[in-house]
């Protein structure tokens, strides 16, 4: 629990920023597809290490940026990561003690329930996007999630 | 000891629970209000000049790039280039020769009807910001935007064709929908013999699609398709795409024609808005606060030749295709209704 106390507020933005910035990074379209949605990776990381440091105010503040630079219907990723931030807040206990298998595949979960959600959203606002490949990105994820956990407890730590 | 009470497991679950409500309700709202009311433009305005320097700094290495690229080329591949050039000059002035003499002949025609044509009036050119806004629609970021005097439903063109049409203005970006997107649709007719249908973007930068054919129309292999200015969105004559296949299957009623884009949909860097006579910069552009407003008119009015008076074309009429996130009906094919007899 002692990482509970200080709030991490300058590594959580950083590190905000920069999977922004991979999030609209522009890559060739054959593995536009394949790109995991980094922001979710990175706002679940804070939600499960420091919820104290107001991981739902970060989760709703980067929904809010990526529906900006997604131009999709205001509101749509900030419902969905909120969502799943808390569910994330609610299991953190649990997931810290999780072997790296299990908590890439409850990350798997999070980010299948983030899709649903915008799924969901699209749909509902009369935008429906039924390409498959939408369901590719929590697979990948979860995959980079032990690679990007270490990298952000890194930062962290400092 | 309330601290200590304040942070123990139930007390925090409550609280996360109201909080996670609380930010919810928040995001239906926000949700809600930009579907039904449009009354967000403000706020979303806003948020993309917060968002602006993350946009500019991931795409400025890109630039960047492309910058150094221009500056240091040799002189064989200037020279190269310049060939290139010159050649395609040559040849658009062997065009234009004939071009000019056709479009006196066709104003003349035009007055005999009382009729002016409807030439664009004046362009700007934007560059692309090389920024994926999503990976499951066609959809670009230019570095113009409202300030410009950028407008929803606005044509874009490139050097080979029509790009798309302006989805979203910002005051300095706009977003442009292109015409490969799988909500864009744009009127076009057959040039060799003035068929008009509706092409349909599928998603596929490489393809278009004809749907509304039927399958005895007289659409060949390697027509070439021109915008046909109905719907008022896009100016008469541009070249949208040549037809690439027409696949005639006598079960069906409609034939399934394939289409390639005549612009260079992934690869151009440069693309042109363009104003019609008539459109002035800030009529479409209804929800930006009066000053923003003014600067529009101010910067449309600053580069545009004096409008002619001829014509009182109609107000911009509500874009051709759905230039939103809101799939409106676009309308029906104009000549050729679903499946008639030949």
């Amino acid at each position: 629990m002692m990482r509970d106390d200080p709030a991490p507020r300058l590594p959580m933005a950083l590190s905000a920023v920069v999977a922004l910035a991979l999030a609209v990074l522009p890559l060739p379209t054959a593995i536009d597809a394949f790109r995991p949605d980094f922001l979710v990776l990175v706002v679940l990381y804070w939600s499960i290490e420091s919820p104290r440091a107001g991981g739902l105010a970060l989760a709703f503040l980067a929904g809010l940026a990526l529906d900006v630079t997604r131009g999709v219907v205001l509101g749509q990723h900030a419902l969905a990561l909120t969502l799943m931030a808390a569910w994330a807040t609610h299991l953190r206990l649990r997931l810290r003690v999780f072997s790296l298998v299990s908590q890439s595949l409850t990350i798997f979960a999070f980010l299948s329930g983030y899709q649903f959600i915008l799924f969901w959203v699209d749909g509902a606002t009369g935008n429906p996007v039924t390409t498959f490949s939408r369901w590719l990105a929590p697979v990948i994820g979860a995959l980079i999630w032990p690679l990007l956990t270490g990298l952000l407890s890194r930062l962290h730590e400092r | 000891m309330v601290a200590f009470r304040n942070s123990d497991a139930s007390g925090r679950t409550s609280g996360l629970l109201l909080r996670c409500v609380l930010y919810c309700l928040l995001a239906l709202g926000l949700i809600i209000t930009d579907k039904r009311y449009d009354h967000l433009g403000e706020l979303r305005r806003f948020l993309s000049v917060v968002a602006y320097p993350v946009q500019v700094a991931v795409a400025s290495p890109f630039q960047g790039w492309d910058w150094f690229r221009e500056n240091v080329s040799t002189r064989a591949s200037l020279e190269a280039d310049k060939d290139k050039l010159e050649a395609q000059l040559r040849l658009a002035n062997f065009k234009l020769q004939r071009y000019e003499a056709l479009e006196a002949e066709s104003q003349r025609l035009r007055a005999l009807r009382a009729n002016t044509a409807d030439v664009t009036a004046h362009f700007i050119i934007g560059n692309i910001m090389h920024l994926d806004l999503d990976a499951f629609r066609e959809r670009v970021l230019i570095d113009k935007g409202a300030r410009d005097g950028v407008f929803v439903g606005q044509a874009v063109l490139d050097a080979g064709g029509v790009f798309g049409q302006v989805a979203r203005v910002e005051q300095l970006t706009s977003e442009v929908i292109l015409i490969s997107d799988p909500a864009h649709e744009i009127p076009v007719q057959v040039n060799r013999n003035g068929l008009r249908t509706i092409a349909v973007g599928t998603g596929d930068t490489h393809l278009l699609k004809l749907p509304y054919l039927p399958t005895s129309a007289d659409v060949v292999a390697g027509d070439l398709l021109v915008t046909s200015g109905l719907g008022g969105g896009f100016p008469a004559g541009y070249p949208v795409g040549t037809v690439a296949e027409v696949k005639r299957d006598p079960a069906q009623s409609l034939a399934d024609v394939d289409v390639r884009p005549a612009a260079a949909l992934d690869r151009t860097r440069e693309v042109m808005f363009v104003w019609l006579n008539g459109d002035s910069g800030s009529a479409a552009t209804s929800p930006l606060p009066a000053t923003t407003a003014t600067t529009a008119t101010a910067g449309a009015t600053a580069t545009k030749p004096p409008p002619s008076t001829a014509q009182a074309t109609p107000p911009h009429p509500p874009a051709t295709a759905s230039a939103g996130p809101a799939h409106s009906p676009s309308p029906p094919p104009p000549a050729k209704p679903r499946g008639a007899p030949p």
